[in-house]
């Protein structure tokens, strides 16, 4: 390449190349119109540099921020990530999906109930306990759940652990949750047996609601209590049997239907199971058992009355009287006190009743006899 | 810190004005000096290439000088410097042909170049008088335009391509002369006809608006010297034609 020197300055020249550029160049003692054949051209420094910077800069800040996406993502999605699932029973079968905190991820329904039961619930961001409370509540809005009714739980986990201490936190929280409203049997499974689980809460339902909360199969405990409530009335019914007189605490005792429904339940013990079925299954069989299940207050007498029937009134007895054992001791050695009592509690009405209960209380001693 | 507020003012007076950039420059020779034989460590002379290297990086100094990059003196050493180093390593890599080269003739072709350098002598220095009266006469003309070669230094295409769409509206001119008249009377750019008759982008010539017209300068009679030296340009136009 030839240059022809056009200018020349103190610091740089200007030359023409061959192909018509003009270009500045170090000016090496250079003439006007002198040619040459090799410069140094000027290169004047860009703006780039600080631009460069700047990109630097942002480059490192980029990456900054993309680390803490990455870990805030990372994160998330750890949180997102299912650890258990509570599949809960009413009839309305739902599962939900915790993380390991404990904070609902998931909510899904297993049957169609369960869909309208979750219908329009936002779980997100809430505490299995609280979305737990809040279906059940939504549960008896809706109608599912009733007083006497059963939430069956069936804890799926990974970790064992997770699912014992799970299981009973949440069993006892949604008790405690409930005894304000309802009462409720609260079940944990420990194998997801949907079939069985529906099963159960009929028979289970009548037996638990009176008793308190069973876990286990609920035939034996009915059938435990009704024996126990069988002995207390026994040794009531002994008692009075023994000396005539007492018949008529008898009386009184027996005044009240639920009593002598739940001797005859009681003393038929085969008969009884069947008795139960056929109270629940068919209204129509014994018109006492419907009373007794249907009717809440007579619930509610069946529970004084399996519980402490004979003693609430034997202490009601006994606070007439200041003194509860010579009661006792009384109506075995002195009938009159008791027949003043007697007389207080006598009803010209109950004396039908009595002979009933007569009927059944001999049968009651034979049966202890055997 | 007065002074250097001084300075750095007068690095941006230079920055717009050549006249004050030379002076500016010719203050502070001895600085450049000092720095020049700071890097080759030993004095240095005004024959020195490392001078004028040094000279031409305290003028991209003053040009690239802004106040984000602290002081102008550190700046322009800094500068100073590193286009030396760039220099000597270009050298050192260069060294490895021109000493093979200079090998094969350090006996004969030396004197070749001695004889044809003495021959060359006289017709040299006769050319070099034509041709800077031709340069002075064309700088005149410029004058009258109102534009010095460093601006056409400045506005002078880099670019191949650029460069080549130029010429394509240089040759268009230098085959219509009356453009040239018409350009010499007026004293304007007949940038409507370039655009119309050579087909290059409008903003393109614009951009080098100078350029063009010192080109178009050169195309008007009596710059024969340049104009053979720029015969590529011209030439271009024949291969392409033909």
């Amino acid at each position: 390449m030839k240059y022809i020197v056009m200018e020349c300055h103190c610091g740089y020249a200007v030359v023409l190349d061959n192909e018509g550029r003009f270009i500045k160049v170090a000016n090496r003692q250079y003439e006007v119109g002198q040619r040459v054949s090799e410069v140094i051209e000027m290169q004047v420094p860009q703006d780039a540099a600080p631009k460069k910077k700047v990109n630097k800069w942002l480059y490192s800040l980029a990456a900054l921020a993309a680390c803490l996406v990455l870990i805030v993502t990372s994160a998330f999605q750890m949180e997102q990530i299912t650890y258990a699932s509570v599949y809960m029973t009413i009839n309305p079968e739902i599962r939900i999906d915790v993380n390991k905190n404990d904070v609902v991820v998931g909510l899904e329904a297993v049957n169609a109930d369960g869909d309208a039961l979750i219908e329009g619930y936002d779980y997100k961001k809430k505490m299995l306990d609280l979305v737990m409370d809040e279906l059940v509540d939504k549960a008896i809005d809706m109608g599912y759940l009733h007083e006497g009714g059963q939430v069956s739980l069936f804890l799926d986990a990974e970790n064992d652990e997770w699912k014992v201490s799970h299981g009973e936190a949440l069993a006892t929280h949604l008790n405690e949750y409930l005894s304000e409203k309802l009462s409720v049997t609260i079940e944990i499974t420990d194998k997801n047996q949907p079939d069985d689980t529906p099963a159960n809460p009929g028979g289970s339902d009548y037996g638990e609601s009176d008793y308190g909360e069973v876990e286990s199969s609920t035939q034996t405990p009915a059938d435990t209590e009704s024996h126990e409530s069988d002995y207390s009335e026994n040794d009531d019914s002994q008692t009075d049997y023994k000396e005539s007189e007492t018949t008529d605490d008898g009386q009184t005792d027996y005044d009240e239907p639920d009593d002598t429904d739940d001797g005859q339940t009681d003393y038929g013990e085969p008969d009884d199971t069947e008795d139960s079925q056929t109270d629940y299954n068919e209204p129509d069989d014994t018109e006492d058992s419907q009373t007794d299940y249907d009717e809440p207050d007579d619930t509610d007498d069946g529970q004084s009355d399996y519980d402490e029937p004979d003693d609430t009134e034997d202490s009601q007895m006994n606070y007439d009287e200041p003194d509860d054992t010579d009661d006792g001791q009384s109506d075995y050695d002195e009938p009159n006190d008791t027949e003043d009592s007697q007389t207080d509690y006598d009803e010209p009405e109950t004396t039908d009743d009595n002979q009933t209960d007569y009927e059944i209380y001999s049968d009651d001693e034979g049966s202890e006899d055997d | 810190m007065q002074s250097e507020h001084r300075i750095i003012k007068s690095v941006y007076a230079a920055k717009e004005d050549l006249q004050k950039a030379d002076e500016f420059i010719r203050d502070f020779i001895p600085f450049i000096r000092a720095e020049a034989s700071k890097c080759i460590s030993r004095p240095c002379s005004e024959q020195d290439d490392e001078f004028s290297i040094a000279m031409i990086a305290f003028h991209e100094a003053i040009l690239g000088y802004e106040h984000s990059r602290g002081t102008f003196l550190s700046y322009a050493s800094m500068l100073i410097r590193s286009r030396i180093i760039d220099y000597q390593r270009k050298e050192i890599r260069h060294q490895g042909n021109v000493s093979l080269h200079a090998e094969s003739g350090e006996d004969e072709l030396p004197l070749m170049d001695k004889l044809a350098d003495e021959r060359d002598h006289f017709e040299e220095s006769a050319n070099r008088e034509a041709t800077k009266r031709e340069i002075e006469e064309l700088a005149k003309v410029m004058a009258d335009f109102g534009v010095s070669f460093s601006d056409v230094a400045d506005n002078s295409p880099k670019q191949e391509r650029t460069l080549e769409a130029c010429a394509s509206a240089i040759r268009y001119a230098a085959e219509n002369k009356q453009l040239l008249d018409e350009m010499l009377k007026t004293k304007k750019l007949p940038m409507a006809q370039l655009v119309l008759g050579s087909g290059v982008e409008r903003k393109t010539l614009e951009r080098h608006r100078n350029y063009i017209l010192v080109m178009l300068l050169v195309q008007t009679n009596g710059y024969e010297i340049i104009r053979g030296h720029l015969r590529h340009v011209l030439e271009k136009k024949g291969g392409s034609r033909r």
